[in-house]
């Protein structure tokens, strides 16, 4: 084997694709054809052509394309990583999370804290939780790692605070007692995917 | 026993191993991985979890109770092998919870590990559940039987290891397995499962509560979320704390912990120890050792102006008062200002031991007792002299109790204080009960039973020889006797004469020698010849533990003596142990006084400037969890403590650099101690802190033992002076050693009298007791492992000044009335 | 005489206020221009539609610290912009605004001073308006200045030259200086409009009047991706301000040419009163302006030069040949 092939550095697949540009005239005579064909093509005017259709469109087909941001707001996907929000079960409206405190373990900018303690009905109480958003990249690692889909992204996006550190509690992030009716399983990362049933295996059951 | 190396093939790799090493150990000493949930290093093999299967010159063997042989070839993986392990697993993950996330073994959990070692992603059997609760077995236990695998490791330490046997496998009413499943499934899963299914872990008492030592041993060794710590449940993750290797600071073993800390909430982000582990497959720890550890001291600040003061205190002190709740570089600044300024140095834990050490190396021409504990674990015999093993030292009883359950040893407990606890050690254990003030006698028993009569100086051997005594005791024997009976034959109506042979009790006299020793120890010479005999049979080392009384003793010089004597004409292994955390440290380090003068500078002592550890004096220091530095234990290892939680103010070296004797770091002492005590040169930063995998200790390093000069052991007569009346023993109930610990939350023993429950009733609730120099006002607690009249009244406390009460002995005459 | 005094200040006054009036609605009508070519809104939330958005920045422009470099030339810096602003309005003296009209009964021609060199003095004035990037650029000891000085140095020469050339055409036709004689050359209607009998000179006048007001595609003198803002780098508040009233004022200034002096003036047409006409025309070179601007790239220095010289240039001087030679015939 030659060594040429291994002084090409050029990495990776070369899906390059040349375009058809024609050549670039020399001598001042090809120059000048270039220049006559294209202002006998009039190409400058289609560049005009093409803004003023554009104004048109916006102005009178109603293409305009602005949102008044803080008046109007785009649907964002619902699999959006924004401000966290906590879940409850549907049936008893009590918080899911159970303080495994494996969002806070896989949380690369470490911004999750839980205390958790031994409740008066023997189960773990998850008594604080915090979450410091000056911290949180939004990886969504902490939904997709909630064995309990109880920490799951939000939508709400907007995250301007007047503290470098801002923070979320418990309370803050669960969903309010009044809208559970209201509440929506979250589809992004750590949801069950479509296929989840098909590759389950089932644990046989004595009863 | 014997020392002859083998060689063993596991996995194609050569072992060199012990003669009689299990093939476990074997594979762990060479870093070669055998699953194993059952089995405990230090224990009997307990076959629950049969998960350590191998393949051994192609017989499948359980590797924890299968001895390795010379030129075996072991294969730990084969096809079959790793079938029947996944099963195994398969069956434990039956019905086991699947709240990993709540649990407290999350993250380090035994049946996690194994359950993805052996890639069981699937589950083949099932049977329907059996409603397990959870239940507090004591003030720090917590068992939740439906996380239980039923491995019995916790059985086992607690009989093996900790002696207390205070738990045992119950019945769980679990359903039948299906007989199909005997053909179908492993025939290893199958048994375990069977077992598995009929049991659970109750106290063995029959009660719901465990009636222990509170050690929390047993929740060290689960290997799954079942035994927890009642203060430690949910309340951190594993993963969450930092681990950070230390010794723990309570008594003379110093054993080898791991303090683990983390913020203690959101809102408050100091460290704090969340728990105490251990490396239990090498090191038992006790309750005190476990729990106690919360006793950091949070009041200090950098505050100038105390700094100046406990300076002034210093230079103008006649004496500085101490104990040996102190580091081994505290102790050497404190003798460097002894040298420098002239103070008095007393500490009266410390003093009569240090007497007694000096006393022992005259005698032995050497520094330090000969062997350590750690030396003993391999014997069969062990006698314990002037120890109270049960509250003394937890390391020297584990020890006691190890060598009964793990080398079908025997035992010798000289106290005056019964315990019901240590003859249930094993089945060769003679107590001898006897007054105190006798322990020279007994150390003459011991003479008399083990040594080389050769060796023993003349008028020894005349007085052994005086305590014999030619005496007749009557014995019933069984003989056969020829009967002869007329039988009726019921079909026929026959008469027959049949002759029978019976047996048939017959008492006879019989001549012996009596011990007049064993009589005055408080056994029974008659029978005493008999077990010793038995007891003796097949043994081979011999250990000895020398406990405090001996150093608390008006005699102690004496009893040095009969000490040395011993380890010279017999083949014992003594060790002594030290009565406080680091009194061999201290009595090494420090050049101790007798009594006080001029004022008194109280390092975690009261005196008239207290420097203190707890928050409550003049000045404030570390405490043992917060600083730096080494502990000398009883094994003669100095060992490093590291700093687990922050601390704020000034150390005893800032007071030091302050009167320009100081170094740049505590540590940096470390390499000051005296190399003619034993010391080495070595800097704190090299020492290692650990275990290797072949169970020995890398920690710290050993201390040399010494030659002096040899003065001769001059043996005293023995004079009578067995206390009567009243007695206290000065003596601590077990989980509490110093001021430390009393502060920790989780150690409830109280400062009270303690006795046995028919003298508990006599005294009352509460009683004033009366010494010669002062009194004292205490509850009364009862202690049910004591026997006999001797009350027992706590030390822990320095502020009450009960060595003061005490004086130089362990035991005084008291009177006690009802308040 | 007193009364044409009194009406030349007015008038000066009226055109000062209008003109930089509508320079300051020029930038809103920019915005909203190219928002509305890349279909976005503009500003909208000053005002209706944003109109006030003007005043908001009129008065952040005011408001601001009027800032000079430690090592500036501090004279010059601060004259700079003046030179600038003024040019374009005193250009402007010379072009008439609106046909003439009777106020109260006074007849009032829009014009400052009807001079008969109007259109000499129009493009002298705008020659002049150089020195103001010319020594700004050069005033404020900033790299990017001198270099954007630098280009307006042989940017506005170069152009002067075409600009001049591509005039001369039409004046020979009209036989005069004055813009209203040019108007007057015009007044038969659409057929009259000079740009059918001079379309190249239109078209030359249109280029090299685009680079006068250093306009896309010509606008190197302050190209951000190049020279940050060229001679006007260290300028803040109403200095940087002037500039750009310059710059619009000139802008008028150019459209008002072009109409004059191609599409008939203010001339009415048909129906629409001469007035109306001239406006929408100049509106229709403004709007020609800011479309271009959203449609063509701007072209690279040595582009700039060969146009000018190499085929403006030549152009200019064949068609004056070609005029000259018709006007013989």
């Amino acid at each position: 084997m030659s060594l040429d092939k291994l002084k090409n550095r050029n990495v990776g697949v070369q899906n390059y694709k040349m375009l058809d540009l024609g050549h670039t005239p020399e001598s001042g005579w090809g120059k000048f054809k270039q220049v006559l064909k294209r202002s006998v093509k009039l190409e400058l005017f289609v560049g005009l052509k093409v803004t003023i259709r554009e104004m048109f469109k916006a102005l009178f087909m109603g293409e305009m394309h602005t949102v008044k941001y803080p008046f109007e707001k785009l649907p964002i996907s619902p699999r959006y990583r924004a401000i966290h929000e906590m879940k409850r079960l549907l049936e008893s409206g009590h918080y899911r999370c159970i303080g495994c405190g494996l969002c806070e373990k896989i949380c690369i900018s470490n911004c999750i804290k839980m205390d958790t303690r031994y409740d008066e009905e023997q189960r773990k109480e998850v008594s604080d939780y915090t979450i410091n958003f000056g911290r949180c990249i939004f990886c969504g690692y902490c939904a997709e790692v909630c064995p309990e889909l109880a920490i799951v992204h939000g939508g709400r996006y907007e995250t301007a605070s007047e503290q470098r550190a801002s923070y979320s509690n418990f309370e803050d992030m669960l969903t309010p007692m009044d809208e559970l009716m209201n509440q929506k399983e979250y589809p992004g990362f750590g949801a069950p995917t479509p296929v989840a049933d098909k590759n389950i295996k089932k644990t046989p059951l004595a009863y | 026993m014997s020392d002859n190396l083998i060689t063993v093939t596991i996995d194609g790799i050569e072992c060199k191993a012990k003669e009689g090493e299990y093939i476990l150990n074997v594979a762990r000493a060479n870093d070669i991985f055998i699953p194993a949930i059952c089995y405990l290093t230090r224990c009997s093999p307990t076959l629950a979890c049969r998960i350590c299967l191998v393949e051994a010159d192609g017989k499948r063997v359980y590797s924890c109770n299968a001895k390795a042989k010379d030129g075996m070839e072991i294969v730990t993986q084969t096809e079959e092998i790793l079938e029947e392990r996944r099963a195994i697993m398969e069956v434990y993950d039956v019905n086991h919870p699947l709240q990993c996330g709540v649990c407290d073994q999350h993250g380090e959990c035994e049946l996690q590990n194994y359950t993805l070692e052996l890639k069981v992603d699937s589950q083949h059997y099932a049977i329907a559940d059996t409603k397990r609760g959870n239940v507090n077995w004591s003030s720090v236990l917590h068992y939740d039987a439906g996380l239980c695998i039923v491995c019995e490791r916790c059985v086992t330490v607690c009989k093996d290891m900790i002696g207390d046997a205070a738990i045992k496998t119950g019945p769980r009413g679990g359903d039948k397995l299906d007989k199909e499943l005997k053909d179908s499934m492993p025939k290893d899963a199958y048994a375990m499962w069977n077992k598995l299914q009929k049991s659970v872990i109750v106290p063995s008492n029959g009660t719901e509560h465990t009636n222990c030592s509170d050690c929390g041993e047993c929740t060290a060794v689960c290997p799954v979320g079942a035994l927890t710590e009642r203060d430690f449940i949910y309340k951190a993750n594993p993963w969450d704390l930092r681990e950070i290797p230390s010794a723990c600071a309570h008594c003379s073993s110093a054993c080898h912990i791991y303090y683990e800390t983390r913020a203690e909430s959101i809102d408050n982000p100091t460290e704090k120890i969340f728990r105490v582990k251990n490396e239990w497959n090498y090191q038992t720890l006790c309750g005190a050792g476990r729990f106690g550890y919360d006793y950091e001291n949070t009041t200090a600040k950098k505050d100038p102006e105390a700094l100046a003061k406990a300076v002034e205190a210093i230079k103008s002190a006649g004496t500085i008062k101490f104990n040996s709740t102190i580091t081994n570089e505290e102790a050497k600044m404190l003798q460097t200002l002894k040298e420098k300024f002239g103070v008095k140095l007393v500490n009266n834990e410390v003093k009569p031991f240090a007497d007694f050490l000096s006393h022992y190396s005259k005698a032995a021409g050497q520094m330090l007792y000969k062997d350590s504990f750690a030396d003993m674990s391999e014997c069969d015999f062990i006698v314990s002299v002037g120890a109270k093993l049960r509250n003394d030292n937890p390391a020297a009883r584990y020890l006691f109790n190890n060598i009964q359950k793990m080398n079908k040893g025997a035992g010798m407990y000289f106290h005056p204080v019964g315990d019901t606890l240590i003859p249930t050690f094993g089945k060769s254990i003679q107590t001898f009960e006897h007054k105190p003030g006798d322990e020279e006698s007994a150390l003459l028993l011991i003479l008399d039973l083990f040594a080389d009569k050769d060796k023993l100086p003349d008028d020894v051997k005349a007085k052994l020889d005086a305590s014999k005594e030619k005496r007749t005791k009557t014995v019933t024997e069984k003989v056969m006797e020829e009967v002869t009976e007329t039988v009726v034959d019921k079909e026929t109506g026959e008469e027959k004469e049949v002759t029978k042979k019976v047996p048939k009790n017959v008492k006879k006299e019989v001549e012996y020698e009596a011990n007049s020793l064993v009589e005055k120890l408080g056994a029974n010479p008659e029978t005493f010849e008999d077990d010793f005999a038995k007891m003796m049979k097949k043994k081979e080392s011999f250990a000895l533990v020398v406990g405090e009384d001996f150093y608390f003793h008006p005699k102690s010089k004496n009893l040095a003596n009969l000490i040395a004597l011993i380890e010279e004409s017999t083949e014992f292994k003594v060790a002594f142990i030290p009565p406080k955390s680091n009194a061999l440290g201290v009595a090494l380090i420090c050049d101790l006084d007798e009594t006080c003068e001029g004022s008194t500078v109280g390092y975690n002592e009261p005196a008239d400037f207290t420097i203190s550890a707890l928050g409550n004096g003049d000045f404030d220091i570390p405490a043992m969890n917060q600083q730096e530095g080494t502990t000398t234990n009883m094994n003669k290892r100095v060992v490093p403590l590291n700093a687990a939680l922050d601390y704020n103010g000034y150390e005893l070296n800032d007071i030091m650099n302050a009167l320009g004797l100081g170094k740049n770091l505590t540590i940096d002492w470390t390499e000051c101690l005296p190399t003619d005590k034993g010391f080495q040169l070595a800097k704190f930063d090299d020492l290692p802190n650990g275990f290797r995998n072949d169970k020995t200790e890398n920690r710290g390093y050993v201390l040399a033992n010494l030659s002096v000069e040899k003065s001769g052991i001059e043996i005293e007569d023995i004079e009578d002076n067995a206390l009567e009346g009243d007695i206290a023993y000065r003596c601590n109930p077990q989980r509490q050693f110093n001021d430390f610990t009393n502060k920790a939350h989780q150690i409830f023993e109280k400062f009270a009298l303690y006795a046995s429950k028919e003298r508990a009733e006599q005294l009352g609730d509460f009683v004033k007791v009366e010494f010669e120099n002062g009194g004292l006002e205490l509850p009364v607690e009862v202690d049910e492992r004591i026997t006999g009249d001797i009350v027992e009244i706590p030390d822990f406390k320095s502020e009450l000044d009960v060595y003061g009460l005490f004086g130089k002995d362990r035991y005084a005459k008291v009177t006690i009335t009802k308040v | 005489m007193d009364g044409y005094i009194i009406a030349t200040v007015i008038k000066a006054i009226l055109i000062l206020a209008v003109i930089s009036a509508l320079a300051g609605f020029g930038t809103y009508i920019e915005r909203k221009i190219l928002a509305f070519i890349q279909r976005r809104l503009g500003p909208m939330h000053v005002g209706p539609f944003g109109v006030l958005q003007i005043a908001a920045d009129g008065i952040k422009l005011f408001t601001k610290e009027d800032f000079i470099p430690s090592g500036a030339n501090k004279i010059v810096f601060m004259v700079a912009p003046i030179i600038t602003a003024a040019t374009a309005f005193i250009a402007l003296a010379a072009v008439p605004l609106l046909p003439e009209f009777t106020l109260f009964g006074i007849d009032v021609k829009p014009i400052v001073s009807d001079m008969n060199i109007g259109i000499l003095f129009v493009i002298a004035m705008m020659g002049v308006g150089l020195y103001g990037p010319l020594l700004a650029g050069m005033a404020q000891e900033n790299k990017w200045g001198i270099i954007g000085s630098a280009r307006t140095a042989i940017q506005f020469l170069s152009y002067e030259v075409v600009t001049g050339l591509s005039l001369l055409a039409p004046i020979m036709m009209v036989g005069s200086l004055s813009l209203i004689d040019f108007n007057t050359y015009q007044a038969g209607g659409i057929g009259h409009w000079i740009v059918w009998t001079q379309p190249v000179a239109f078209i030359l006048f249109l280029i090299s009047g685009f680079a006068e007001t250093n306009r896309t595609p010509f606008d190197l003198l302050e190209n951000e991706a190049e020279v940050i803002s060229g001679y006007a780098t260290e300028y803040s508040g109403m200095r940087w301000g002037m500039f750009f009233i310059g710059e619009y004022a000139n802008m008028i200034t150019i459209g008002f040419l072009a109409s004059l002096i191609f599409l008939g003036g203010f001339n009415p047409l048909w129906i629409i009163p001469g007035g109306l006409a001239i406006i929408l025309k100049v509106a229709f070179f403004f709007f020609l302006m800011l479309w271009v601007r959203s449609a063509w790239p701007h072209i690279r220095p040595d582009q700039l030069m060969w146009l000018c010289w190499k085929v403006l240039m030549p152009l200019a001087v064949i068609n004056i040949l070609i005029t000259g030679l018709v006007m013989m015939a």
